[in-house]
């Protein structure tokens, strides 16, 4: 099963966006994580997939390989799930 | 002989020699009478220096002089005399007048292995009278820095090893400078306290030898490198019409001039980065050019990409050729900035192997990453930023892009991991009071220095008080204050029992560590309004400080932590945050993962990659730049072949041998980067040697092909 | 399947302008004095195998990276399934480098024929004439077969250079020249020094090796030569 992460900051006009599209997948059962690019984990872990702006949006596999990002930008759901129904 | 000590003459009669003559004087004392002895000159001194009431004073001194006449010591020495008073106030409990009385100088026997061996804290000193006043200025100043300049916590914290202030011999300058030629273009050379003032160069050897002249100067006012700004770009103006032949000429004249290490400061060559550009970076292409005689051209520099190219091609071919015997320019270094601009501009494919064969044959060339669109530049200690609106203004009139970083504080990351004893909490909240102990020491550095430069043009740093253009050389709004850290990957392993490149939880628990600095880093600049930023500090000796610290306070477990050979005592921590230097990873692996952590530090960020004895192709290395520069985050990266030279013959070769490849001679020195420049290894400390033993060359993986399972990212 | 001796992941001087990685296969027919490499080639036992697998899949993750595979040795065309070791490299997606000393021309014209490969680099050792061959490999050696595949490499169906190891008693001055002339292949011949360091035949340690300046001089001048 795949992994979403999204990466957001407090003052940022376009992430309230990206955190409704985590809401809306979260509520259809997948394992979606938000990070907080302010905080020590959020900056770590976008550090560590370098992200360096935010939103962002980044589909892992289960051995977290990167199958798709968006940075710097939100994807529409439907793109999103394109990319998580596709192996299943 | 005058023998006169501190207390026999009147203090005002000879206060400037004061100090100095002090030391060398004696007092000799005879069966009946003690010569020119007088005791109010203790009085004078406990009510001149500190704060207590001359009753005390009168008794402190008669007492020492009963002391002396008992004891019959046949010859009082002026130091002698005032430890024996402190003595007397360290029986009375009055230990900040101990302090303030304290006196500075070293011992007879550390000032005799002084002058006989050499230096091996910064291996950019050569040994030589010069350079031994340069080491005994640097001890007493060291003690006045943490006696007077710092709060007992600083120092005490610096002494523990907790952090390390840097160049504490350099306590009364700034750290280092970076700055643009437009500056002494325009106003020719007129430094305050110099005999001479010279109008601006007509010529381009004379624009040289200006800039060879600013560069002792400002290394006389900085305690480390001085930058130099897109040179190739603003003597360009002085070019137009050379010949190539002079032009080689000019090339070569520069790096003599910043290679040769027995001119300047002790002996110790200017730390010179000189930043070039292929093409005419964004934010200068519309800015009118200053040629001859600091004249407008009346052309934009935009025009002059010509020459500027030629003169960066110029250079590389000295570089290439080595000094007289074929060894590589440890000075002055070349970073070259790899940009968007770079890759549309003419010609950038061969400028770029070019310069990879540069750093195949002799490895001086640094590329500098600059992504995006955003102007960036580099500044000393390649403490890079974008440039904001004001710069922007700035850059109109470039000669005022000079920047400086004031103090450098690098903080022992493994000490808070032994501190903490595997809690998270407690480790971050160590590492939170680290940063404070830091940011104290910057705040007391600040006060310091602008009480020196408060005194302007007539004071000690009249350099930095000089005002050209309505403000001061040193423009302290624009300074800033650098955070280091050293060993990153043995907090990690001594915390979690794994290093970095072991496992990806471990990678990723490093990255927080650093996260958690930026942060805090972001938030201290704000609430102080001064710059605070992370550097990936070179730590030549701290390295070796800090692991040498932790094996005396911290063992036995640090015993198991610190890199390097213990029975040799040639023991380190990685460096910043790099990866272990044994981990069998591949450039690729290290360029990637190290570069992981640049975003977020915006100073010195750089990957090095050791060559060994492999001499790549240039064609090859350039493949490996691009790729660099698309597909990570990397801000830097050098490649680091090794050498051999020869003293008896003068001949380089390649890789490091115990004897000479061409006439078998013994008598060989290595040389090849010891962190952001080379040397030979001769003036190396025991760290770095340990840390070069342990440098993973890019071997193939043969027989140990188990033994460095690499982390996997991305 | 062969076993793979020794892998470096990635190398910038084994294959001009490129990042590739380099496989390791051990043995040789050849005994040349100045061999570097010759623990691995000849006691290959001592060493483990690095097994395929395992490469490939480190291999896959710098696919964006590594532009191709090396294949050195010893003389890998001395293993029957080669072909099968450059098969699997390639679906993976790499082009192939092979590193020969030409002894082999039909495993190699097939090779090359089948389109398995994107480079080749033949190992000359000197003049082409019996003695010079003969004491640059230690051992004698059928011309013919050295000759066929230089000629094979010069049809032009692959990328192709001649590398000469250049050790100052076994070619002068003059032995390059007469080579360049044998060879005729311009730009595409590249010396590389000898090193001193570990060579098969100890006494060969107390060599020292030509000046590199006068080495590049060297290769200009064979390389010039037509």
């Amino acid at each position: 099963m795949e992994l979403i992460k999204i990466f957001v900051k407090a003052k940022c006009p376009k992430c309230p966006a990206a955190k409704e599209i985590g809401l809306e997948l979260k509520r259809e059962g997948l394992p979606v994580f938000h990070y907080d690019l302010d905080t020590i984990d959020g900056l770590a872990e976008a550090s560590f997939h370098s992200i360096l702006s935010t939103p962002s949006l980044i589909i892992e596999d289960e051995e977290e390989r990167e199958v798709v990002s968006w940075r710097g930008m939100v994807p529409t759901i439907q793109e999103v799930r394109q990319y998580l129904f596709r192996s299943n | 002989m005058a023998n006169v000590i501190e207390m026999k003459e009147e203090r005002k009669d000879f206060k400037e020699e004061f100090e100095t003559t002090d030391m060398a004087l004696f007092v000799r004392t005879s069966e009946e009478s003690m010569n020119d002895w007088n005791r109010q000159r203790i009085v004078d001194a406990l009510i001149r220096e500190t704060y207590i009431d001359v009753d005390t004073a009168k008794e402190i001194a008669r007492e020492v002089e009963d002391l002396i006449v008992t004891s019959k010591i046949k010859m009082i020495t002026a130091p002698l005399v005032r430890e024996l008073v402190d003595t007397k106030l360290v029986e009375r409990g009055l230990e900040q007048a101990r302090k303030m009385h304290t006196r500075l100088g070293m011992p007879l026997y550390d000032v005799d292995q002084l002058i006989l061996h050499p230096n091996k804290e910064n291996a950019n000193v050569p040994h030589g009278p010069e350079a031994t006043n340069l080491t005994l200025a640097e001890r007493i100043k060291k003690e006045y820095a943490l006696l007077s300049v710092f709060s007992q916590e600083t120092a005490d914290a610096h002494i523990r090893g907790d952090i390390h202030l840097h160049d504490l011999g350099f306590v009364d300058r700034p750290y280092c400078s970076g700055q643009s030629l437009e500056y002494i273009k325009r106003f020719g050379l007129s430094l305050p306290n110099s005999i001479a003032m010279a109008k601006p160069a007509k010529h381009p050897e004379v624009l040289l030898a200006h800039m060879v002249k600013f560069a002792a100067a400002l290394q006389s006012n900085f305690a480390g490198a001085i930058g130099w700004d897109a040179v190739n770009l603003f003597f360009a103006p002085y070019l137009v019409g050379m010949s190539d032949r002079d032009l080689e000429q000019l090339a070569q004249m520069m790096i003599f001039e910043f290679s040769q290490q027995a001119v300047a400061r002790g002996g110790q060559a200017i730390f010179t980065d000189l930043n070039l550009y292929w093409e005419i970076p964004k934010h200068f292409e519309n800015v009118p050019a200053i040629g001859p005689g600091g004249e407008r051209t009346g052309k934009n520099y935009s025009d002059y990409m010509k020459e500027s190219q030629r003169f960066a091609w110029a250079l590389f071919n000295v570089f290439l050729e080595g000094d007289g015997s074929g060894r590589p320019f440890f000075f002055p270094k070349p970073l070259v900035h790899i940009t968007e601009k770079f890759f549309q501009t003419p010609g950038h494919m061969d400028f770029l192997h070019h310069i990879c064969e540069v750093a195949s044959e002799k490895g001086n060339t640094y590329f500098v990453f600059d992504r995006g669109e955003t102007a960036k530049i580099s500044e000393c200690c390649r403490l890079s930023f974008k440039l904001d609106q004001t710069d922007l203004e700035d850059a109109k009139e470039p000669w005022k892009m000079r920047y400086c970083a004031l103090q450098n504080v690098t903080l022992n990351l493994p000490r808070m991991a032994y501190l903490a004893k595997g809690d998270d909490t407690r480790l971050f909240s160590k590492l939170t009071e680290f940063i404070e102990v830091a940011v104290k020491a910057h705040l007391e550095k600040k006060a310091f220095i602008e009480k020196l430069l408060s005194v302007g043009e007539r004071g000690p740093l009249a350099l930095l008080a000089m005002n050209r253009d309505g403000s001061p050389y040193l423009r302290m709004h624009r300074a800033s204050f650098l955070i280091g850290m050293v060993g990153l990957n043995e907090l990690v392993q001594v915390h979690t029992g794994q290093e970095m490149h072991q496992s990806r939880q471990t990678f990723k628990f490093g990255l927080k560590v650093i996260a958690h600095m930026k942060l805090l880093v972001d938030k201290l600049s704000e609430r102080y309004g001064m710059h605070f930023v992370l550097e990936q500090t070179p730590a030549e000796s701290t390295a070796y400080r800090f692991a040498k610290l932790d094996l005396r306070f911290h063992s036995p477990r640090s015993g198991h932590i610190v890199k390097g050979d213990i029975s040799k005592g040639e023991v380190y921590y990685t460096n910043s945050t790099y990866l272990n230097n044994s981990a069998v990873l591949n450039p690729i692996e290290r360029v990637r993962q190290e570069g992981l952590f640049h975003p977020l530090i915006e100073a010195g960020a750089l990957t090095h990659i050791w060559l060994g004895e492999a001499k790549p192709s240039k064609e090859s290395l350039a493949n490996f730049v691009i790729k660099t520069f698309r597909q990570t985050q990397n801000d830097q990266i050098a490649f680091s072949p090794e050498f051999t030279t020869c003293n008896a013959c003068n001949r380089t070769s390649r890789g490091l041998r115990s004897s000479c490849q061409y006439c078998g001679s013994q008598e060989v020195d290595g040389i090849t980067r010891i962190t952001g420049y080379f040397t030979k290894l001769s003036s190396w400390n025991k760290g770095k040697i340990g840390e070069l033993r342990n440098r993973y060359r890019n071997q193939a993986y043969i027989e140990e092909a188990e033994r460095g399972a690499a982390l996997k990212v991305g | 399947m062969i076993e793979i001796k020794g892998f470096l992941e990635t190398s910038f001087l084994d294959w001009p302008g490129k990042i590739c990685s380099v496989l390791f296969l051990p043995g040789c027919n050849f005994r040349c004095p100045y061999c570097h490499n010759h623990p691995l080639v000849f006691h290959p036992g001592q060493f483990a195998s690095i097994p395929l697998k395992k490469i490939l899949r480190r291999l896959r993750s710098f696919k964006d990276w590594i532009d191709g595979v090396c294949i050195t040795g010893g003389e890998p065309t001395l293993h029957a399934d080669l072909p099968l070791l450059i098969r699997e490299i390639k679906e993976s997606g790499f082009p192939v480098k092979l590193d020969t000393n030409g002894s082999c021309p039909g495993i190699l014209e097939k090779l090359i024929e089948e389109g398995r490969l994107d480079f080749v680099s033949m190992d000359v050792k000197g003049p082409l004439d019996p003695f010079s061959y003969r004491r640059a490999t230690g051992l004698p050696v059928d011309l013919s077969l050295i000759s066929k595949s230089i000629e094979i490499l010069k049809r032009e169906k692959v990328e192709y250079q001649f590398r000469v190891t250049v050790v100052p008693q076994l070619h002068s001055r003059e032995e390059m020249r007469t080579l360049a002339q044998q060879l005729g292949a311009g730009r595409r011949v590249i010396l590389q020094n000898f090193n001193p360091e570990d060579p098969l035949d100890p006494s060969l340690k107390k060599t020292v090796p030509y000046d590199p300046k006068a080495l590049k001089e060297m290769e200009r001048m064979v390389q010039e030569m037509m």
